[in-house]
Order: C-alpha cells, then structure tokens, then sequence
C-alpha cells in the first residue's frame, strides 16, 4: 500500500502534471482558433458568394470527413514530403484547430440559419450594409443560439487532445501512457488520468455556462423563437 | 402652364417582380406628395407588400424605377442605397424588432451603426422618439416582455429616429389583438397630423378613409384603380374594386 502511494506521489503526479500542462496549452488555442475559424467559415456557408461559400463548405466536409488522427499525422508525417517542418505542437494545434473550427461552423450555420428573416429585413431597411447587418444584428444573437452546441464542440475537444501523443507531443495521455508501460500499472494511472480529463470538462462545462448565463436575454434562447 | 409643378417626395414607375413565370407585382405605378398619407387596399395576395418592398429594394424588382425627392435609384450602387433607405421609413406587419436588444437600443441602434452617432447622443434621441410614441417608461425592456402594440410603437420609434422623409408602413396593425390596434393607429394618426409622408397598407379602412388623401386599390399584383377614400369606397368605376369595397362595408359597415 505504502508502496503504492510513494509511486504515485513520486512519480506519477509530476509526471501528469507536466503533461496536464502541456494538455492545457493546447486545447485553449485550439479552442479559441477552433470558435474564431467556425464563426468565419459558418458566416461564409450562410451569406457568403458562390465561390466562398464553395470553399467553406469544401473545408467542413474535408476536416469533417478525415478522421482526426489521420489529419494529425499529415500535418505531422506528410508535410515534410514537401518541405514543410511542423513541431508536435504545432502540428497539433493545427489540426484540432482546423477539425473544431469545421464542427464549430455546422452550429454556427444553424444559428445563423435560425434567425428570422424579418429582422435582417429591417436591418436592411434601415440602411445597415450586408456586412453590418450580419456583425450587429445577426451574430449576436447567433452566437448565443449556437453556444450550447459549441461549448460541447469545446469539451469534446479537450478529450481529443488525448491524440497529440500519436504524433509525439506529449500530453496528459502520453506521459500517462509512458509512466504506465514502463511500471505496468495501467489500471491506477489511467483511472487517474481519467479523473483529471473529468476535472477538465467540468469546469470547462461549468464556465460554458456561465458565459451562457452571462450573454442571456429575457425571452431569448434556443427554445424560443 | 400656371404653376411649376411640385416634385413627388417618392414615386415608383412601373414596378414588376415576377417569381418563376408567376407575377406578383405587374408595372405598378404611385407617387406621394410631400405629407400626402396613400392607402394600398386589396385582397391578400394582391401585391401590396412586394409593392412596397420594391419600392426600398428589399425586394429587388425585375423592372421599374424609383425617385426620391426627384432623384432616381440606382440599386447597384450599394452606398447610395444604403443612403437612399435611411430616407425610407419602414414598418413591418410582424414588427421585426431586434430580439437580442432592449426597446432603447433597437432604436438606437441604426443611429449609432448606420448614422455613426455617438451612443450617447443615439440614445437621447432614442429616448425622445420612445417618448413620442409613449413608450419612455419602457425603454429598458426587451421585446420578449413587450405587448405587439407596444413593439409595434418601438417600432415606429425606430424608423423616425432615423428621420425619414417618408414612410412605408406594410400592414402595421394586421399582427395585433383589437384592443391593441387602437394605440398603433393613434400614434399613425399623429404622424399625420404632424405632415409625416406615408404610404399604408391596411385592412384598417374607416381608419384609412378618415386619414388617406388617397386610395390605391390592387388585385392580382396590378394597381386597378386609384381616388379619393370615399370615391373609391362608394363609386368606384372598376367592378371588381366594387366587389373588394362591398365585402368590406359588409363587413365593417357603411359608416363612411
């Protein structure tokens, strides 16, 4: 028992912790580019030109449709085919990015989609331009239909970080994964591993919302409309 | 040859929308005089609202002009338009106020974004508009915990703080309870009391036929005749205006 409690505080936990850390630096980027390219390619799917519009959708159904871990090891293995030296990191910030960013867009486009045509009307009717219309009267309202479904987006994502260890930027699960083949204590460390993913979550599902119940409007939600 | 001739605040010639091979507006023609207040009556469907939707381009009509003070349209120069519908009051059947914003900012604002007032100055505009149409005390509220004659109110709020030169208003009281077509009208009236140039679709008639310099009357997207309130109420020559005006004293009585 002694024994057990000895390895874990001395070699487990610092050894989580520097991948707790590493976990974190890549999911709050990834996060908050994820939202930004979301927003940007949902706005284009919905008001975009043709060609824009072409190319937004073109984005989501490729980063839709590739699973995750191969995208990850394109960035990561491929690129140096043809010059282009990504680090772990890197590679693997920008391929959650890009894989949240086209989840992102398909709520982003339904919150957009959701909004009364007549409002946008009388935007127009008051003399507001296109562009306008959609940043002050469009997305606004957007935003808070289209937060319940990406803050799940977000807390998927802080799970699926777990898969930057496959290109070799360790994280949570990779140190986890080393500290465990190498003491063959699967079971401990990766229910602890489990519990700190859980940690995560949950405050992260905790401040979705209250930044939902920050943005909230008497008579404006999901439900009415 | 006497006296020069007044140019009409607004006038569309020959409108025309089709949808398809349907035509649901067909070459319609009105102009309004400065604080004239014009009245399209006719069934539903008969093109009333795409009228008045060409005439500020939210709907973009296959053919026709329009003028402003004398000066043409040009739909294809964006800041120009933008220009010419802040000229271009408009108010809607279903109100169309900004669900995210409270009465004070859906009023306010266009006059920041569009205007580019200063907020401050914006919202004592807005204030003093929410006031005409007896709205101050709600200022703060969001259209959710609003009545529809109240919204309806915020609404023309909104489209005089812009200070247009005219209005288009599309069925302004047809969304609303009885009880509460009584306010909306009211503050109408006041409007054009106050020499607000307006052109009305409405199945408000004794309302209409006390206010409007003018009926229009449409069927089947084409403007079928045109007079006086009571001339067309009462004598009208085209026999389906009869018809249309005969279903409506039946109804609400031939109190004019």
């Amino acid at each position: 028992m002694m024994e057990e409690v000895v390895f874990i505080y001395y070699d487990v936990l610092p050894a989580l912790m520097r991948g707790l850390v590493v976990s974190i630096k890549l999911i709050i980027p990834s996060a908050l580019l994820g939202l930004i390219i979301g927003i940007i390619a949902g706005a284009l799917r919905v008001y975009g030109n043709p060609l824009l519009k072409r190319c937004a959708d073109l984005y989501v159904i490729l980063f839709r449709g590739f699973p995750l871990v191969v995208q990850l090891f394109i960035w990561y293995f491929a690129l140096p085919h043809i010059g282009i030296y990504l680090t772990p990191f890197t590679a693997s910030v920008l391929g959650f990015t890009l894989c949240s960013g086209a989840y992102h867009s398909e709520y982003i486009r339904g919150a957009f989609l959701s909004i009364k045509r007549g409002q946008m009307q009388a935007a127009r009717a008051l003399g507001f331009s296109k562009l306008s219309m959609i940043y002050h009267v469009v997305f606004p309202q957007a935003f808070r239909r289209a937060l319940p479904g990406c803050g799940n987006e977000i807390i998927y994502l802080i799970k699926y970080s777990s898969l930057a260890y496959m290109v070799t930027c360790i994280e949570l699960t990779g140190e986890g994964k080393i500290i465990a083949s190498e003491s063959f204590k699967y079971t401990e460390v990766f229910m602890i591993i489990g519990a700190v993913y859980l940690i995560l979550t949950s405050i992260a599902s905790w401040g979705l919302h209250r930044v939902e119940r920050r943005l909230e409007i008497p008579g404006f939600s999901a439900f009415s409309m | 040859m006497t006296g020069q001739q007044t140019v009409p605040v607004l006038s569309a010639e020959g409108l025309t929308k089709r949808y398809g091979d349907k035509t649901v507006l067909n070459r319609a023609t009105v102009s309004i005089n400065q604080g004239d207040l014009k009245v399209l009556i006719g069934p539903s469907g008969a093109g009333k609202s795409t009228l008045l939707q060409c005439i500020n381009y939210l709907v973009t009509p296959d053919e026709g002009h329009v003028w402003l003070d004398g000066k043409e349209v040009n739909p294809l120069r964006k800041k120009a338009l933008y220009r010419f519908r802040q000229h271009v009051g408009m108010i809607f059947q279903d109100f169309n106020l900004f669900d995210h914003l409270t009465a004070l900012d859906n009023v306010s604002i266009a006059l920041v974004r569009v205007k580019g007032f200063s907020r401050e100055a914006a919202q004592q505009r807005a204030m003093t508009e929410l006031d005409r149409v007896g709205l101050k005390a709600h200022s703060h509220q969001y259209p959710s915990q609003l009545s529809g004659g109240q919204k309806q109110r915020v609404s023309i709020a909104r489209a005089l703080a812009m200070d247009p030169t005219v209005m288009l208003l599309d069925e302004p009281t047809s969304a609303l309870d009885p009880e509460l077509i009584t306010e909306v009208l009211a503050v109408i009236g006041d409007l054009r009391k106050n020499g607000m140039t307006m052109l009305m679709s409405t199945h408000q008639i004794s309302f209409a036929s006390e206010m409007a310099d003018e009926f229009i009357f449409m069927e089947k997207g084409v403007i079928v005749e045109t007079g006086p309130p009571q001339k067309i109420l009462v004598n009208a020559e085209c026999e389906r205006t009869q018809q249309f005006c005969a279903k409506i004293n039946e109804i609400y009585g031939t109190s004019f």
